[in-house]
């Protein structure tokens, strides 16, 4: 078995990078967990260090309101040795993650889903970045590095995530339900991925089943998850001992009683909403947030990873708690679709507004104003991803356009 | 039937017997200088009624008002504390009482309720507190489940109740910090009391001064005491108010009360330094030298006789002072010494004015300062309005003995504890001296944090507790009209044996958030949201067409090309 040189460099690379981080800096790890940018009430590592404390000392940790992460992460962590006294062996795991989410990113680069769907095939599929290079993007971009020295628990949903697509590209419908359904139980908002997931599934199809009709691919998939989710939630209450830990976290997601700083747009909104529409709001928000996966699925269903992709970039700005590792998410699967780059219209505008808001964001914070200005340059990014793909799929249906301005009617 | 009737004519009997014999009121007002330049004036009511006779609403010295409350409330032993200031051990050495009659600052209640369940006793307590609110004018009522704690290991029963009852007897914790104690508050309390404030020592209570006081802790407690191996119980309502004046201040006048500079020859300067002159002055030791003060200098008024329903006998005035001191009492008052130096007590005709003076004395001898159990102080640590921290230092001075004590925080939602970072060291040293833990986590808008640590201090040593916290976001609502002046967190309260003393209560500072224009930050919010539904579903519900042909495809168009059909 020949190692792949290249691939061993850029992982080796990036787990230094981390490594040096790590050690080098042993006051950055616990800097960055205090940033509300990294860690967020559902995913912050310093309320799972409280959560640990109290399951390993017989309280309840879902009968307070510090800890609202997934009952598994207690029994895995208490696995680990004390984070306190050796920390060497979480930073180890998080690096893990974040190489095995590059190597399942690299897997789905690999599979040219994004150039050629069984649907559709488009016509720069040519001019696209070698697996190699969405790695190293995935794992030397900023974000995904302070995600990783941050140690929020947000990384284990993001690699479920990406190994749920990989999955899918490769065909494989029921390990990728899987990782869905540990991507949902984790995080919860990953099951509105379903739709497009299942699609993609059902496109990728192995030969052996090609007679299947996609109803009863989807139903079968949608039985999986039906089957993997209650079953997660019942080892989770043999874990715990009761049911409460599904207000604590569920419950905490969908509700938001906790209204700590982060990038998103919910906790201010909601901090100054008055009380009597409070829940009104909450209502709308979800309903905003889940708004986008059928018109998506529906309108762009030829090429279901590009809605995987635009629909983690909304998550990252509309979901309750989002995070930079939400934002990593998004930024990681975007390279894949580099034969659209040339055809965005707001690439320049997008991508400075990001950088500024990522240097101005913890300025502005610290001073204590708001600024909305992050999601603001995200959207924009998402709107124009969307827009490439397709003005792209336009040039295949009326070839002689290519080259021309275009209008929407 | 005939047995009924026995039972009843024997608990008559009983009521008869005991009411006419037990029920006894003693009061009591002790004066002790404390350095520099204060008195601590505590004032102690007593009353005892037998329990027999209270059941049946017979409740002769026992306050009507507050005995029907616990009645109705079943409340077997009841503590309420008003206090303000901050009692400051270092230089005034051991609490009054030993600390068992003081409480938080602001409103503290602790009571045991008698009811079969948790829920039951919850609404009891509810019912308690309203009623207590009403009676005297404080905010009782706002103790709310996120206010209220079950303390475990803190706070014990201290009067006596039959092992039946105390198996259905409910332990509820809750205090107001925020509370401020004023006259509104003293004037109800007066009234329980037998003289109500018109005779004998508690005629010298008046709101201008004890409000005025450096510290002042007013308290009640209502407890079952039963001479043991028989039946035969008594209800007893101790009422105390202690405070610290201020000698100086009391005694500036009323109608030039700001202090003004003291003209250059009555300064006393120390004479013996070699930089003395005409402009220079060192002021003189003055520890020596004992303020002159009388009754009716501090209290504005003199002693209006005694109560004459107090007639245990006991002495109801006594001052703290050496023997050598002068004390002058007004005609008609017997003074007796105390054998052990420090102390005497005077006997007041009853229906004369009396009067106190002690006059500017040169005199070495001092009081000998009772040492604390413990010194107990706690503070913010941290900056920014993000996280934070907690440190107690808590510091034996006892060269022999250990110290064996319970210390509780019950602390708002909130300030969300983090457990694990709570350290405990000794001397500087990182040791395990914590013997025992309860902790109660909390749960935002419906309870706050319970923490209990046993920690043994042993002799002579210093203990420092710190533990970190993250500080939450409120709802714009939730924030009180005076958001930036900070939230008053409830002291902790530690518990040696039987007694127990408080720290200081914190100021929290929260972030605030904008309260002028929450619509800015809706319509801004709402913005943001519009402007990415519109641009995705711009882009999914509408066709792309090229820009030469756009025109064809308007609407007319559209509609001629239907037409056709």
């Amino acid at each position: 078995m020949s190692i792949d040189r290249r691939k061993a460099t850029i992982f080796g690379a990036a787990a230094a990078v981390r490594v040096l981080l790590f050690t080098a800096f042993p006051g950055l790890p616990d800097l960055l967990t205090a940033r509300v940018e990294v860690s967020t009430p559902v995913t912050s590592f310093k309320r799972l260090q409280e959560g640990l404390f109290l399951y390993n000392h017989n309280v309840s940790p879902y009968d307070g309101g510090v800890y609202h992460q997934a009952p598994i992460l207690l029994p895995l962590f208490s696995l680990l040795p004390s984070s306190a006294a050796y920390p060497a062996f979480t930073y180890l795991l998080y690096i893990l993650v974040d190489l095995l989410s590059a190597n399942a990113l690299m897997k789905i680069a690999e599979s040219g889903e994004a150039g050629s769907s069984k649907l559709y095939t488009s016509p720069r599929k040519d001019k696209k970045w070698s697996s190699y290079a969405i790695a190293a993007a995935f794992l030397f971009n900023p974000f995904t590095i302070a995600t990783c020295v941050g140690r929020p628990t947000s990384v284990f949903t993001t690699c479920a995530i990406i190994l749920a697509i990989s999955k899918a590209v490769i065909g494989s419908s029921y390990a990728s339900m899987f990782a869905l359904s540990i991507a949902s139980y984790l995080s919860m908002y990953p099951i509105l991925l379903f739709p497009p997931l299942a699609l993609l599934c059902y496109d990728r199809r192995p030969k052996s089943s090609q007679s299947t009709s996609i109803y009863t691919s989807v139903v079968q998939n949608l039985l999986a998850v039906g089957g993997f989710i209650p079953f997660l939630l019942y080892m989770s209450s043999l874990i715990t001992g009761s049911w409460e830990f599904l207000e604590s976290t569920y419950g905490v997601q969908l509700l938001l009683p906790d209204l700590t700083p982060n990038v998103g747009l919910w906790w201010y909104f909601f901090i100054e909403m008055f009380d009597s529409f409070r829940s009104f709001f909450l209502g709308v928000f979800w309903i905003h947030l889940s708004s986008y996966v059928f018109g998506l699925t529906i309108r762009v269903r030829r090429q279901p990873l590009i809605v995987l992709t635009v629909l983690l970039g909304i998550f990252a700005i509309f979901k309750p708690y989002p995070s930079i590792s939400d934002t990593s998410l998004f930024l990681a699967l975007l390279p894949l679709y580099r034969h659209v780059f040339p055809l965005m219209r707001y690439s320049f505008l997008a991508s400075s507004t990001i950088l500024y808001a990522t240097l101005l964001g913890p300025a502005f914070y610290y001073l204590w104003i708001y600024a909305g200005i992050w999601s603001l340059g995200l959207s924009l990014l998402v709107a124009d991803i969307l827009f490439a793909v397709l003005r792209d799929e336009l040039e295949v249906e009326r070839p002689e356009m290519k080259g021309k301005e275009i209008r929407q009617i | 039937m005939r047995r009924l009737l026995s039972l009843l004519l024997s608990v008559g009997f009983l009521a008869l017997f005991s009411s006419a014999t037990s029920s006894d009121y003693h009061e009591q007002l002790l004066l002790r200088p404390l350095h520099p330049s204060l008195l601590l004036a505590s004032f102690n009511f007593q009353s005892n009624t037998s329990l027999a006779s209270f059941e049946q609403q017979n409740f002769r010295y026992f306050p009507r008002s507050l005995g029907q409350i616990l009645q109705h409330a079943n409340t077997r032993e009841l503590h309420l504390r008003f206090s303000l200031g901050r009692w400051d051990a270092e230089s005034w050495g051991a609490r009054p009482w030993g600390g068992a009659r003081e409480g938080g600052t602001g409103v503290e209640l602790w009571a045991w309720v008698e009811a079969e369940t948790d829920e039951e006793a919850d609404g009891r307590w509810l019912t308690l507190t309203n009623a207590l609110s009403g009676l005297f004018c404080a905010s009782l009522n706002f103790i709310d489940s996120t206010r209220t704690t079950r303390p475990v290991m803190s706070f014990q029963p201290t009067g006596d109740h039959s092992n039946s009852t105390l198996s259905d007897l409910h332990l509820l914790h809750g205090t107001l910090p925020r509370e401020v104690v004023c006259t509104e508050n003293l004037t109800p309390f007066l009234k329980l009391l037998p003289c109500k404030g018109k005779a004998g020592i508690s005629s010298l209570l008046d709101g201008h001064k004890l409000f005025d006081a450096s510290w002042q802790s007013m308290s009640i407690d209502v407890r079952p005491i039963c001479t043991p191996g028989s039946d035969d119980c008594q209800l007893q309502i101790t009422q105390t108010i202690d405070m610290v004046l201020d000698i100086q201040r009391s005694k500036r006048p009323r109608d030039n009360p700001i202090p003004r500079p003291i003209p250059e020859e009555e300064l006393k300067c120390d004479t013996s330094k070699p930089y003395h002159s005409g402009d220079t002055c060192f002021p003189l030791d003055a520890a020596s030298q004992e303020e002159d003060w009388s009754l009716s200098q501090i209290f504005g008024h003199s002693l209006k006789g005694t109560c004459s329903l107090a007639q245990d006998g006991a002495d109801p005035v006594c001052v703290n002072v050496p023997h050598a001191r002068h004390v002058y009492a007004s005609e008609g008052a017997l003074e007796y010494k105390d054998a052990s130096g420090y102390s005497r007590c005077f006997k007041i005709a009853p229906d004369k004015d009396f009067e106190l003076v002690l006059p500017q004395q040169e005199i070495s001898e001092k009081t000998p300062l009772e040492q604390p159990l413990l010194y107990a102080e706690r503070s913010f640590i941290g900056y920014g309005q993000e996280h934070g921290g907690v440190q107690a230092i808590l510091t034996n001075p006892s060269p022999t003995k250990a110290v064996d004590f319970v210390y509780m925080e019950s602390l708002p939602w909130f300030m969300k504890l983090y457990l694990h970072t709570l350290r405990a060291k000794i001397n500087g040293l990182d040791e395990d001296i914590i013997k025992e833990m309860y902790y109660r986590p909390a749960l935002d808008r419906k309870r706050g944090t319970q923490l209990e640590v046993r920690i043994v201090i042993p002799a002579n040593s210093t203990v420092v507790l710190t533990y970190d916290f993250e500080k939450a976001i409120l709802r714009y609502t939730e924030y009180p009209p005076d958001a930036n002046r900070g939230f008053d967190i409830a002291p902790a309260v530690i518990t040696i044996g039987d007694v127990a003393i408080r720290t200081t209560s914190l100021l929290l500072p929260l972030p605030t958030p904008d309260f002028s224009m929450p619509y800015n930050v809706i319509i801004l919010t709402s913005t943001v949201m519009a402007l990415s539904f519109g641009f995705v579903f711009n882009l999914l519900v509408r066709r792309f067409v090229a820009v030469d042909e756009a025109d064809q495809w308007d609407f007319r168009s559209v509609r001629v090309k239907l037409r056709r059909f």
